[in-house]
């Protein structure tokens, strides 16, 4: 574990340029469109309209009993928003060291506030998003003081994110076959997790399969926050705490075996 | 500024800014990537060791310039590397007292959408000047990179000289106490060129250290007062700079005579790829030889070897230096002669030019073909102007036919 505090010690110093690294990231993936950064807003905010308008408004479909609300549109708009927000981070993050390459070759950085930073810009995005959608369905349980642990949920939420982006851009790092691997991964992802069906319809023997997500524990405790205005459970909690530990472990040993000839592989 | 003559090191009194200890840098050569992920997770990973450096050992204190030499291959970029931090060692330390400034490849990190501008403020950050610091050396910056206006376009639109410049500019923008420079003192044209050499100087009178990594040895003896010669990832000599770098010529020279026949010129000054950019403004314009006839080559008629070399400086009353290289024909170098080093100064002409006229007299070798080539420097020695190379060929008869290359001056029995 000493490797992963000395290499946090390290970013601690130069947080700073991770703030001027986030921002020049935001705005580089819409530098030279004439909206800019307002794309990054908008389409996940037309997509979570779409999702209301398509299956509340016209369709009006209803899900079954046991879910944690009756209303398909509803439902999927918890999950998918911060689905989409981990995908991008994750999924940028784990190429973000081989796409900085040519920097750290030629800068003396350490090569873990590229994901960092890519992590950061997806929160820039993502996070004044997710706490629209916790104001939006605040009205729905009348301001219950359940909504107050949407915070820790999503400052966790940041946290597994930002350990796993580090860990797969390791990974990328060494073998490129991972940026490969972790599209496809976060492509089938989202069907195992609670985003799409209530955890309720999946067969209980096959349940475990969705813990494997560490957006499992996520979705469910947004979900019982904004669909039911209720605490979420121990089991939310302390799957995300077992999920920092594990990759933080990873991450810890990953980063003491790569730190010597990880720029050499990019 | 004058390479120190014996020892060179600066006083022991100075502090030192530089200590590199037992410095080594493995490169772990892996069959495939798969068995590289393996070695992330497992010790058992199969792979093959290539030492790039090992056990390499220097000080280095305030105001001492030290030269890096050796083949490619030999270690230099990696000892380098180490240096700035970009790449971590294997075995050993570096330590550094202040700043470390690289001038290795500029102008990484730009960003082609961003404004010159915007690059400036990120690239400062990426090398440690804040918001505030940068807002202050700005006008500084624009000034040196002469890219006016142009700052405010996106980098895209800049050519690759104006890039560069502005690189530049950005990472020279703060003295820096340790200067590494690689193979660096050709930025942009001949204006510039210039520019930059004359900042690096003045860092070097201000006390900076510097480490220079060149193939040019006219370079590293004009400006480095001890060298580290590198020889297959370790340091195979260290020392004053005259020593080491004739003792690695004797060695490149005992190597080649191996591989490819007797044809050995003199190292010629900076004139490898890139190292040298012709202006328009500074420029050799003519290389005679007087009394030769009309043959081809032609044949010098008298017994003393008389050379003129004139040179245009457009727009600058700076007094260029001169430098004279005479070779054996398709064979051995034999002397190189330069006004800074004779400290003999050319002559203006009344059209503005300037004209050495260097003469051998007597001319001291036996009968053969040879050619001679023209250098020009800027006032200080360092910045190659324009370079006219094997441009002149001669024949020479000498009347006395013994074999050999040069008649020596000797005598017989003892005085």
């Amino acid at each position: 574990m000493t490797a992963l505090f000395q290499e946090l010690a390290g970013l601690w110093r130069l947080r700073t340029l991770l703030r001027a690294l986030t921002w020049r990231e935001v705005h580089a993936r819409y530098q030279g469109s004439a909206a800019g950064v307002a794309w990054a807003y908008v389409q996940p905010l037309l997509t979570v309209a779409a999702y209301y308008l398509v299956f509340d408004i016209v369709f009006g479909m209803r899900l079954a009993q046991g879910a944690p609300t009756g209303r398909v549109g509803t439902y999927l708009i918890v999950g998918s928003l911060p689905w989409m927000a981990f995908c991008d981070a994750v999924g940028r993050g784990t190429s973000s060291m081989l796409d900085a390459g040519s920097l750290l070759q030629k800068n003396a950085l350490p090569p873990a506030l590229f994901p960092l930073r890519t992590v950061a810009a997806s929160a820039l995005v993502y996070g004044p998003l997710l706490l629209l959608l916790v104001l939006a369905y605040a009205p729905l349980h009348r301001f219950a003081p359940a909504l107050v642990a949407a915070v820790p949920l999503l400052a966790l939420m940041g946290l597994v994110t930002a350990l796993l982006a580090w860990l797969l851009a390791i990974m990328a790092a060494a073998l490129r076959d991972v940026v490969q691997a972790v599209g496809f991964v976060l492509a089938i992802g989202i069907f195992l997790s609670p985003v799409l069906f209530p955890m309720a319809l999946f067969p209980v023997a096959w349940r475990w399969v969705l813990w494997c997500n560490p957006m499992t524990p996520v979705i469910l405790g947004l979900q019982s926050l904004l669909l039911q205005g209720a605490w979420p459970p121990a089991a939310v909690w302390l799957a995300l705490l077992a999920w920092i530990a594990a990759l933080a472990c990873v991450l810890s040993l990953l980063v003491a075996r790569s730190r010597e000839q990880l720029v050499d592989w990019l | 500024m004058s390479a120190h003559a014996a020892g060179a090191l600066v006083p022991a009194g100075d502090p030192v800014v530089l200590r590199v200890a037992e410095l080594g840098k493995e490169y772990r050569l892996y069959a495939s990537p798969r068995e590289r992920f393996r070695a992330l997770f497992t010790r058992r990973a199969l792979h093959r060791s290539h030492w790039a450096l090992n056990g390499v050992s220097f000080e280095l204190r305030r105001g001492q310039c030290l030269g890096v030499i050796g083949d490619n291959g030999a270690g230099k970029s990696t000892l380098l590397k180490l240096l700035t931090g970009t790449i971590q060692p294997s075995t050993g330390s570096v330590w550094h007292a202040g700043r470390v400034t690289a001038i290795l490849e500029l102008g990484a990190g730009f960003h082609p959408e961003f404004s010159g501008r915007d690059n400036l403020y990120f690239g400062g950050s990426l090398i440690g000047i804040g918001h505030e610091e940068m807002a202050r050396l700005e006008p500084g910056i624009a000034e040196f990179s002469e890219l006016g206006e142009a700052l405010q376009r996106p980098v895209k639109t800049y050519s690759s000289g104006m890039t560069v410049r502005l690189a530049f500019a950005l990472v020279t923008a703060v003295q820096p106490d340790v200067l590494i420079i690689d193979e660096a003192l050709a930025v942009g044209d001949q204006h510039f060129q210039k520019k930059c050499v004359e900042r690096i100087m003045a860092f070097r009178e201000n006390g900076c250290t510097i480490l220079f990594c060149s193939h040019s040895f006219y370079h590293v003896r004009r400006l480095c007062d001890s060298t580290l010669w590198l020889r297959d990832g370790e340091l195979a000599m260290q020392g004053a700079t005259e020593q080491v770098v004739s003792a690695y010529e004797v060695y490149a020279r005992s190597r080649d005579v191996s591989a490819e026949a007797l044809e050995q010129p003199i190292e010629v000054p900076a004139a490898h790829a890139g190292a040298f950019t012709p202006r328009l403004g500074a420029r050799i314009v003519a290389m005679s030889i007087d009394e030769t006839d009309g043959a081809d080559p032609p044949l010098l008629l008298g017994r003393n070897l008389r050379v003129r070399v004139t040179a245009r400086l457009e727009g600058s009353d700076e007094v260029p230096q001169v430098l004279v290289m005479l070779e054996q024909f398709q064979g051995h170098g034999i002397a190189t002669d330069s006004t800074r080093a004779d400290g003999a100064r050319p002559q203006r002409l009344p059209n503005g030019d300037w004209q050495v006229v260097l003469t051998y007299p007597d001319l001291p070798l036996h009968s053969g073909e040879y050619v001679l080539s023209a250098y020009l420097f800027d006032a200080a020695g360092v910045v190659v102007y324009d370079e006219w190379y094997q441009h002149a060929r001669f024949r020479y008869v000498n009347p006395q036919l013994t074999p050999g290359l040069v008649r020596l001056p000797h005598y017989w029995g003892e005085r």
